[in-house]
């Protein structure tokens, strides 16, 4: 095993004594007043009895499939048999991840209210280090199950052998569907959950009874501030996790494929190299993390200016730092590689500026729908959809100029059928760039979250004014931040897509080695035919060969079909999720008006509200809610597998991912720039609050609710998901299809 | 148990009533059960300067007495009809400003003092008429000018507030009006104007009645009580005593919609 490897393990560690070095610190801060701590005890409390619930479906979930794959894996022997553990321990990894972080946030917010009743600097060293407990406690068990998992595979197959890396490297990747499933059931569950309440508590509490946003009157308050944990933290958590290990395992396969026939050696350090870069961002993750640090009366321009060093200083440093990495792996075209990495880097940041520029409200288009307001709601719904559906052309036209470049940086500068499987490698590097220093964006996305909570908490508690002014200038600061973070994270799925294409040609090739390890002989869909005995030629197809016996071209209705299929379901699941949001917030808003009617008290301040009732229902409609996205996200690849084979299964990935994460980005921006044409509103524009213009964007708001915390960021699961699903079923979609 | 009597603007009524006037507020506001809210501004009246004549003061001792099951009696009406000119203004000890989740802001009398700044002003009129008009007259010229007797048309009593008009108090056509949440800023531009440019013109009209909630915020300095005789000022507090000390009752402010 290369020296370097052992970075991969020494990092994970690091990570994580970092998170619960900051977890104790955390711990040791006041919760302030006995209102302080009481309101953040419920939010817990809330936030706990939902995880529970959820992890009691997930788990059902995760071993039912685990079982499946034991049968495939062990009685029909279409599968590696490592595949059902690896499954299981990447859905357990990804739970706990967001678990961890979701319990950090919930422990954090009333602390980091009551530091900023001290100063705005001790509010953002608490939120942010919090946020950091979750950013790196993802990236440090990701390293770790990495680290484990390659261990105990190259003890098992050794790694004289190239087929054998291969073979260990796309057995990984099937733990990353293990996380995949645990994250579409944390972010669409949790996205769900924060909206239905959300949307609960505001059409009944602020629109009938006329309280307040975050009054402990409402009795969907307390539901509300456990959404913004469970989806905004341990939704993001338990998905972020799923996207770094992703497109490290992804990039570790293509690079065992593009170096298979450079010498084990060569082979091996190719697959460790994404895995090392991993582990040195992680390192300076940490290192940045105490960069973020401001004088005692900071500016919020100074604050911004702290988190951008902290972030900025870690990716310049890994821009830097993985020279040497490429050097010390001592592949050939290191400057290509290294070129590539930063190209995603590049892609990483401009996904993420535009993003901003589309949602702040510093910036013409949040301000025009702002302007839209004055006409009223409809224009505010019109002129939103379109600045969203404008807001997809940057972020496509970035990862598509990222991918061609990495690409062709990747490939020795030119393209051609020999350098394919290098030029994959190269958006493979791209992607582990663009997610190298997710510890520490990832802080920033969770910190945004903790300032959120705790201002609600500051809000509900009375604090005095120049705490809550604090309070709102560290949660401005998180959405300013969280934008870059998000664009990391979209772009690194769409990247991860494409490779994850190869790697599931990679794992077919597998599938196919097992018809011939049976005794029979394969039969393409061209007539090609493999010999049961002739396992070299098989190991010789490059992937355009695997591309053309498979008939994987526009005009072969298999593939046209899929990309229809692919694109249907990206629609299909938003609107499925959609529409959960309106059920559940429903039923939410007829409990919000059963309390009020039947505990007058409520109102006057003598009868606490049930908050957890609210959570309850909450929890249970989004147990049920996503039951059928989560379905339907799991059982299209089988189905397409099953009846149209690998072409079918390649079409049903290229479209969902191209109708994916257009629609993916359209929601997520219109959405923001819905909520922040209200609060540009809120700040004394167009009327000012209460204002007709602020009625329409209150409308134009809720809205985009389920837009953005619900449907947009599920679509990015969907979309790896059943890429990594077609990976594990691919024995199967190789040995039973219908045409 | 202490019995309370109340002047109503909205509507206008004198009521008694055992519940103090927070209780009042948020009863006034939302109801006995919460099916119903709306804004209330009311008076806390020193009953002792009532005069007997003009109202049933009997009718406070015998019937605002609590119920069978001991709970207070909530509301005893005494008069619903041209009431503010019957109640002494010095009987008005405190305004008590109701948002429509119940919350309540209660304010004290004060001498009224001009601010001696010149500028276009906005009123907003709550009782017993409830239009809106834009004067270039202060509050205490626009006291003495809408009660005066000897024009054919006046007020005997009026309660009114001043809304702030941000940069049109001075200039009708500036082009920043970001934060004014009136409907129509073109016609309020028109009526400015129209004050602007002519002289002989004290008052116009900008809506003939209030049809929606005031939304707090958009009162500048406070509420006036104004009759033949004065007027009696009650000052709202200043954006930071309000932030700081009541918060519970601006953040409910706030989050009204109104007009």
């Amino acid at each position: 095993m290369p020296a370097w490897f052992w970075l991969v393990p020494v990092a994970s560690i690091a990570a994580l004594g970092a998170a619960y070095g900051f977890f104790r610190a955390m711990m040791k801060e006041s919760e302030g007043t006995e209102t302080m701590a009481r309101i953040a005890a419920h939010v817990r409390a809330g936030a706990i009895a939902y995880l529970k619930q959820q992890y009691k479906v997930v788990g059902t979930v995760l071993v039912s499939l685990t079982l499946v794959f034991c049968v495939l894996a062990y009685v029909l022997h279409m599968q590696n048999p490592w595949v059902p553990f690896a499954f299981l321990t990447g859905g357990l990894f990804s739970g706990l991840a967001g678990f961890i972080g979701m319990r950090t946030a919930t422990y954090a917010s009333a602390r980091t209210a009551n530091a900023a009743r001290d100063s705005l600097n001790h509010g953002l060293r608490v939120a942010f280090r919090s946020g950091a407990v979750m950013g790196l406690t993802v990236v440090g068990l990701g390293l770790l199950d990495i680290a484990i998992w390659f261990l105990v595979l190259t003890r098992f197959y050794g790694t004289d052998d190239a087929h054998q890396v291969v073979v260990i490297t796309t057995t990984m990747l099937t733990f990353g569907m293990g996380a995949a499933v645990q994250s579409l059931f944390a972010r669409v569950g949790g996205g769900i959950f924060t909206k239905a309440a959300d949307v609960g508590a505001d059409l009944v509490g602020k629109i009938e009874a006329g309280i307040p946003e975050d009054d402990p009157r409402n009795p969907a308050t307390i539901a509300d501030n456990v959404g913004d944990n469970v989806g905004d933290v341990a939704g993001m958590g338990a998905d972020l996790y799923e996207s770094y290990v992703g497109v490290i395992l992804a990039s570790a396969a293509l690079g065992a494929a593009a170096y298979a026939s450079h010498g084990a050696d060569v082979q091996l350090k190719a697959v460790i190299a994404p895995m090392v870069i991993g582990a040195l961002g992680t390192i300076l993750s940490v290192v940045g993390v105490f960069f973020v640090r401001t004088g005692e009366k900071a500016t919020q321009k100074q604050l911004l200016g702290s988190l951008a060093r902290g972030v900025n200083g870690a990716a310049l440093l890994i821009g830097v730092l993985s020279i040497f990495v490429m050097w010390a792996m001592g592949l050939d075209n290191m400057w290509g590689l290294w070129l590539a990495l930063l190209v995603g880097l590049l892609t990483g940041i401009t996904i993420g500026q535009a993003a901003e520029y589309f949602t702040s409200q510093g910036y013409a288009p949040t301000k025009r729908i702002a302007d839209a307001s004055k006409t009223g709601p409809a224009t505010v719904i019109i002129g939103g959809v379109g600045e969203g559906m404008m807001s997809v052309a940057i972020p496509v036209l970035a990862v598509v100029t990222g991918t061609g470049l990495a690409y062709f940086f990747g490939s020795h500068f030119e393209f051609s059928v020999g350098t394919m499987s290098m030029g994959l490698y190269g958006i493979g590097m791209a992607a582990v760039g663009m997610l190298s220093t997710l510890g520490i964006t990832l802080a920033t996305d969770a910190y945004g979250p903790i300032a959120d909570n705790a201002g609600g908490n500051a809000e509900m508690s009375g604090l005095p004014p120049e705490v809550r002014e604090r309070t709102d200038a560290l949660d401005s600061l998180g959405n300013t931040t969280a934008a870059t973070g998000k664009g990391f994270a979209i772009g690194s799925a769409a990247l991860t897509g494409i490779a994850l294409l190869a790697s599931y040609l990679e794992e077919v090739k597998i599938g196919i080695s097992h018809v011939l390890e049976r005794g029979d002989a394969y039969t393409f869909p061209d007539g090609f035919s493999i010999a049961s005995n002739a396992m070299d030629q098989l190991e010789g197809l490059n992937l355009m060969d695997m591309m053309t016996h498979y008939e994987v071209v526009l005009i072969n209705p298999k593939v046209i079909i899929g990309m229809f299929l692919g694109a249907m379901l990206a629609f299909v699941f938003s609107g499925i999720t959609m529409k959960a949001v309106g059920r559940a917030a429903g039923q939410m808003v007829d409990e919000v008006r059963r309390q009020f009617r039947e505990m007058p008290g409520i109102m006057s301040g003598t009868e606490d509200p049930d908050y957890a009732r609210c959570v309850s229902i909450s929890t249970r409609a989004a147990q049920r809610e996503m039951m059928v996205p989560s379905i339907l996200a799991i059982a299209a690849p089988v189905l397409v597998g099953l009846i149209f084979g690998v072409p079918g299964v390649l079409g049903l990935l290229a479209g969902a991912a191209v109708a994916g994460f257009s629609l993916s980005m359209f929601m997520a921006n219109a959405g923001g720039a819905w909520d922040n044409a209200k609060k540009y509103i809120e700040e004394g524009h167009h009327g000012g609050k209460g204002s007709e213009s602020h009625k329409a964007a209150v409308i134009g708001d809720t809205v985009g609710d389920p837009f953005k915390d619900t449907s947009g960021p599920g679509l990015n699961i969907l979309v790896k998901l059943m890429s990594m699903e077609a990976i594990v079923v691919a024995g199967v979609t190789v040995a039973v299809h219908l045409v | 148990m202490a019995t309370y009597v109340y002047l109503s603007l909205i509507p206008e009524a004198l009521v008694a009533s055992m519940l103090a006037p927070d209780d009042f507020g948020l009863y006034y506001a939302i109801g006995s059960a919460k099916r119903s809210r709306g804004q209330a501004l009311f008076f806390s009246v020193d009953r002792d300067k009532l005069d007997p004549k003009e109202f049933p003061l009997e009718k406070i001792d015998a019937e605002c007495v609590p119920h069978p099951d001991g709970s207070p009696k909530l509301s005893v009406y005494l008069s619903i009809y041209r009431v503010l000119e019957r109640v002494p203004r010095d009987a008005l000890v405190a305004l008590h400003l109701a948002t429509d989740d119940g919350r309540v802001l209660t304010l004290k009398p004060e001498a009224f003092e001009p601010d001696g700044e010149k500028r276009a002003h906005l009123y907003q009129e709550f009782c017993p008429v409830t239009p809106r008009v834009v004067s270039r007259l202060h509050p205490g010229e626009f006291a003495e000018f809408i009660t005066d007797t000897a024009k054919s048309v006046h007020i005997p009593r009026l309660v009114y507030a001043e809304l702030t008009l941000g940069n049109l108090k001075n200039n009708a056509d500036h082009p920043d009006i970001d934060n004014l949440p009136y409907p129509n800023i073109g016609h309020l531009r028109d009526c400015l104007r129209e004050l602007a440019f002519g002289p002989e013109k004290a008052t116009k009209t900008v809506l003939r009645q209030m049809t929606q909630e005031v939304l707090y915020r958009t009162i500048r300095n406070g509420f006036f009580v104004a009759d033949a005789d004065g007027i009696t000022s009650f000052p709202l507090p200043s954006r930071d005593a309000l932030e700081r000390e009541h918060l519970a009752w601006w953040r409910s402010a706030q989050s009204t919609f109104g007009h």
